[in-house]
């Protein structure tokens, strides 16, 4: 997939209907953006961490593992991870990570996504994520 | 007791002077800035000293790291620009009499990764831009927080080392793990511990600083530290030497840029004030404040040096009028000082307090939007032999609060009836009516009395400040971390209702303890013994980790510059977080009692004693929200058919008491990690806006999603006469509200000077035990204005950009709060004093476009 038609993905699903491939396309896009930008991948230049993301139904599973300078990205669940994200639907993972008045604390609240693990590998992966949507100009 | 000189309490002729009515614009000009120095050099030291390998940090290395930032932080002496609400720089002309700040904006957001800073990552980018209350951050200063400073925190924060402590709190069969206290925290709805944010809420011992100076203390300290044979011991008086001189050094510091910027300034009435700020930094704190401003001076850089310890959140100044009175005295007697001067050198102060608000991500301000550090200020009530501790310190206080109307600091007024003057009642009385809101009025009989009760000595429960909210607390010597437990009293009830179910994380799993299904019971003592059976069984829960966290802090998190500063650490050579104070309590505040205990009164009635329902037909109602049930909802809500707390009706009293009574004792059971037992409170802050989103119906007829009631008020709209009212509130035991309550009352404004009459009257009828038939009340506070304006204000916030209002304790602007929390305080019950009844009004419907 190209980085083009990678963004355009993304910015159809933070702005308009949100399918099952929201959490797709963002981590690739993060992946591309890391390996295409020097300024971006600084982030993650010192970084070690494993995420999984998965649907409640069990129909989405993902894992990005970051290794200093280095994102892989995973259509299924790793076994040793710092942080796991489980969330009702697409919807609710974009609300958690995106929404401006929103933020984790309110999809907590709102039971909409449970977490496990240390939260600050969280806050971290969000400023990252924001940080993309900037890069990219749709937030 | 102190004689009053001044000829008119109200000391009316004094206005704001031109310096401060020009700081203050400037003050309400300027948005919040993110500071990023304190966070940065806390970082570098643990970085350069390797404490982030350690596995513990002894309080010699927390005091050195501390040194090190009193040493190389940046000594404001003035500041010469701020930020807009359209987030552009503007600058002005600093004519500040203090030097020193708590960071090193002219308002800044201090952070403390250690605690909860990190939760602001994600929005760092966009921060200055979000709907409700932005900050403003550069960008290379969101570049140092996002590459310097954070990624060294993420496993050392105090809730990440407290979630892989908890482990070990689970079956070795289930390692790595979580304890359930831990996923009940993050479930929201049961209980908030706030240690993982700070523990903070305590009042500090001024009074050796300002009568020995820090020299003094050192050489105490150096002295104890000689003759202690525990090498703890001799660790811990080195630490205190280590804290006191790097803020000696600070001080030194401000001193030398103050007369840095003396030879500069061209204006020589300026060129006066900062040598003159350059003297007196030179001297204080390190030696004994001799006059007033000096006084104040040493309280302020000890303020600032706590706050780089002790995130800014409910840290509280205590009886400032106690502790500077006989300076004031001595400067004003002498003419060294005129009451002009000592008004203008107080509402300098005032506005440094200020000079700071904590770092809150964007949806906690949904539960406590709109606070400021709560800052508590104490003045008046009784001295330690019980006399009239009220001095005219305290009316010069009084009018500089009046003239400035400022959130922080956070004005409480003690008043003893009997001792204190009417006039002194007065005086308050009007304060409030001028300023809205402040100062909040304490009863002095009915505190004492819940203090002596926990086992306080007489003399330290006299010597009572307020602590953040409302927490009373022996001044200097009392670590009592008031709000360590944020309790839902709304879950067990929950709980209990679905038989240890709760409709929040869902009916098909039993995250609390089995007690019956409530449709089994036959009498009303069974169902009360259930729910006391789920408050009992999420008291431990709530102890048990906020123990746990409490032993983080000791292990991680040692407070040598607040042990330095308090009653008890330096006799015991002991920290503050190892018991080292006097009085080692810790607080739980409970949010929900009005409504569980209306909620009680109606299953009482309805089901037991009438049997007009069954438990069956109620819990479908509860489960649809009343939606077909609209009959049944008006008969629970109607105070006439269903019993309500705060009409004085005995049944529905009895149930508010017995509620506090079995929460007293289940907390009171419990040690904490110093030693010390827990004690309970009714102040909510904006948790019961907070809460009550995320709670469903109740058997009071409370529908889901509805703002539950503030503190221990009774529910909105219940209760039509103020009299009733308060007499029910007064009827509680107060030696079970020991942490503190809010009684959150509104009145209508009126004309005429009868308002003030019947204000004074009010307060003396609600303290009054009736000759020991009751205890009476403890604390009231008010929001004096009308339905109408808050309703126009809500609407249309730039232009009430100054109005300020009682929460349920801290007072805060209301522009600030978030929907919920203004519509709150907008349909709370509203009084016309001079009939003493509820004025009528639609409930709020907040506008679809602001609703979060």
């Amino acid at each position: 997939m190209t980085l083009t038609k990678i963004m355009r993905n993304l910015q159809t699903e933070l702005s308009g209907e949100i399918t099952d491939k929201f959490l797709e396309a963002l981590l690739y896009g993060m992946k591309m953006s890391f390996d295409m930008s020097g300024g971006y991948r600084l982030n993650i230049e010192n970084f070690r961490g494993r995420y999984v993301f998965r649907s409640a139904d069990g129909f989405v599973n993902a894992a990005a593992d970051f290794d200093r300078g280095d994102m892989k990205v995973y259509d299924s669940v790793l076994e040793e991870w710092n942080v796991r994200v489980t969330f009702k639907d697409a919807r609710a993972l974009r609300k958690f990570l995106f929404s401006r008045d929103q933020d984790i604390l309110n999809s907590l609240l709102a039971n909409d996504v449970e977490v496990e693990g240390n939260l600050n590998y969280l806050y971290k992966f969000g400023y990252m994520a924001r940080e993309l949507l900037l890069r990219l100009g749709v937030m | 007791m102190p004689e009053i000189t001044l000829k008119d309490i109200s000391l009316k002729d004094y206005g704001l002077s031109e310096r401060i009515s020009h700081l203050k614009k400037i003050y309400f000009r300027a948005v919040p800035e993110i500071c990023t120095e304190r966070a940065h050099l806390v970082t570098r030291f643990h970085l350069e000293n390797g404490l982030f390998e350690a596995d513990r940090i002894s309080i010699l290395d927390k005091a050195k790291a501390y040194r090190y930032v009193l040493r190389h932080r940046n000594p404001v002496v003035s500041h010469a620009q701020g930020v807009d609400r359209e987030m552009k720089q503007f600058t002005f002309t600093d004519r500040q009499l203090f030097a020193g700040s708590t960071t090193t904006k002219f308002k800044g957001v201090p952070l403390y990764p250690e605690f909860l800073s990190l939760t602001l990552w994600p929005e760092l980018q966009t921060i200055a831009k979000r709907k409700s209350n932005p900050f403003h951050i550069t960008p290379s200063e969101a570049s140092v927080l996002n590459f310097e400073v954070f990624p060294h925190w993420m496993e050392h924060t105090i809730m990440e080392l407290g979630r892989k402590k908890s482990f070990a709190m689970n079956p070795p069969s289930a390692v790595k793990k979580e304890a359930p206290e831990i996923k009940l925290l993050q479930r929201m709805v049961f209980f908030l511990a706030s240690k993982p944010e700070c523990i903070s809420h305590t009042i500090p011992d001024f009074s050796k600083a300002m009568k020995i100076g820090l020299r003094g203390i050192i050489e105490e300290a150096t002295h104890l530290g000689n003759h202690a044979q525990d090498p703890s011991r001799q660790e811990f008086y080195e630490a205190v030497r280590e804290v006191l001189e790097g803020m000696i050094e600070y001080s030194r510091n401000l001193s030398t840029q103050a007369e840095k910027l003396a030879e500069k300034e061209p204006d020589q009435v300026r060129k006066r004030e900062l040598i003159k700020m350059a003297a007196i930094t030179a001297r204080v704190p390190e030696f004994p404040a001799q006059t007033f401003r000096e006084g104040l001076t040493t309280v302020w850089i000890c303020w600032t040096a706590i706050h780089l310890e002790n995130p800014n959140i409910g840290l509280s100044l205590g009886r400032l009028d106690q502790l500077l009175y006989d300076l004031y005295r001595n400067d004003v007697e002498s003419g060294a000082m005129s009451i002009e001067e000592a008004i203008e050198l107080l509402c300098c102060l005032w506005l440094k307090i200020g000079d700071h608000v904590p770092a809150v991500p964007e949806a906690s301000e949904q539960l406590f939007g709109g606070t400021g550090s709560n800052q508590a200020i104490t003045l008046g009530g009784v001295d330690a032999d019980g006399g009239d501790a009220v001095n005219d310190l305290t009316y010069v206080m009084l009018r500089a609060t009046e003239l400035m109307k400022l959130r922080d600091p956070n004005l409480n007024a003690r008043y003893f009836s009997g001792v204190n003057s009417k006039d002194y009642l007065r005086r308050l009385c009007e304060v409030n009516l001028n300023t809205g809101a402040t100062p909040a009025l304490h009863n002095d009989l009915a505190v004492i009395r819940t203090l002596r009760s926990k086992g306080d000595a007489i003399e330290h429960a006299r010597d009572y400040g307020v602590v953040g909210c409302v927490e009373p607390g022996s001044n200097g010597r009392s670590y009592a971390h008031t709000a360590a437990i944020l309790y839902n009293l709304v879950s067990p009830l929950e709980l209990t209702l679905f038989n240890g179910r709760h409709r929040h994380t869902g009916l098909d799993l039993c995250i609390g303890t089995e007690t019956g299904d409530p449709e089994t019971f036959t009498t009303f003592d069974q169902f009360k013994a259930a729910f006391e059976r789920q408050i009992r069984w999420m008291v431990d829960r709530s102890v048990c980790l906020n123990n746990l966290y409490g032993e983080i802090h000791q292990e991680f998190y040692p407070t040598p510059i607040l042990s330095s500063l308090f009653e008890g650490p330096l006799l015991k050579g002991r920290d503050l977080t190892r018991g080292g104070a006097t009085i080692n309590s810790s607080g739980a505040t409970i949010i929900g009692l009005a409504d569980v205990a209306d909620s009680l009164s109606a299953i009482e009635k309805h089901v037991f004693n009438d049997k007009a329902i069954t438990f069956a037909q109620l819990i479908e109602a509860l489960k649809k929200d009343f939606v077909g049930f609209e009959p049944l909802n008006a008969l629970l809500r109607n105070p006439d058919k269903t019993p309500k707390y705060g009409n004085e009706n005995r049944a529905a009293d009895h149930n508010a008491a017995w509620i506090t009574r079995v929460l007293d004792q289940a907390f009171n059971e419990k040690l904490n990690y110093r030693g010390g037992r827990y004690r309970v409170g009714y102040w909510t802050m904006t948790n019961h806006a907070g809460f009550g989103r995320l709670m469903g119906a109740l058997p009071n007829g409370r529908k889901a999603g509805e703002n539950l009631a503030s503190g221990i008020t009774p529910v909105s709209g219940a209760t039509p006469y103020l009299t009733k009212a308060l007499n029910s509130v007064a009827g509680l035991p107060v030696s079970c509200l020991s942490s503190g309550v809010a009684l959150n009352l509104k009145y209508s404004p009126e004309n005429g000077p009868e308002m003030l009459d019947n204000f004074a009257a009010t307060v003396e009828g609600y303290f009054d035990d009736n000759g020991g038939q009751r205890d009476g009340g403890m604390e009231i506070q008010f929001n004096i204005v009308t339905h109408d304006t808050l309703v126009e204000a809500a609407l249309h916030p730039e232009r009430h950009p100054e109005l300020l209002v009682r929460v349920s304790g801290y007072t805060a602007y209301f522009k600030d709060l978030n929907p919920q929390m203004q519509k709150e305080i907008i349909d709370r019950t509203e009084y016309l004093l001079s009939t003493g009844r509820m004025v009528t009004f639609a409930p709020y419907a907040i506008p679809e476009r602001r609703q979060s």
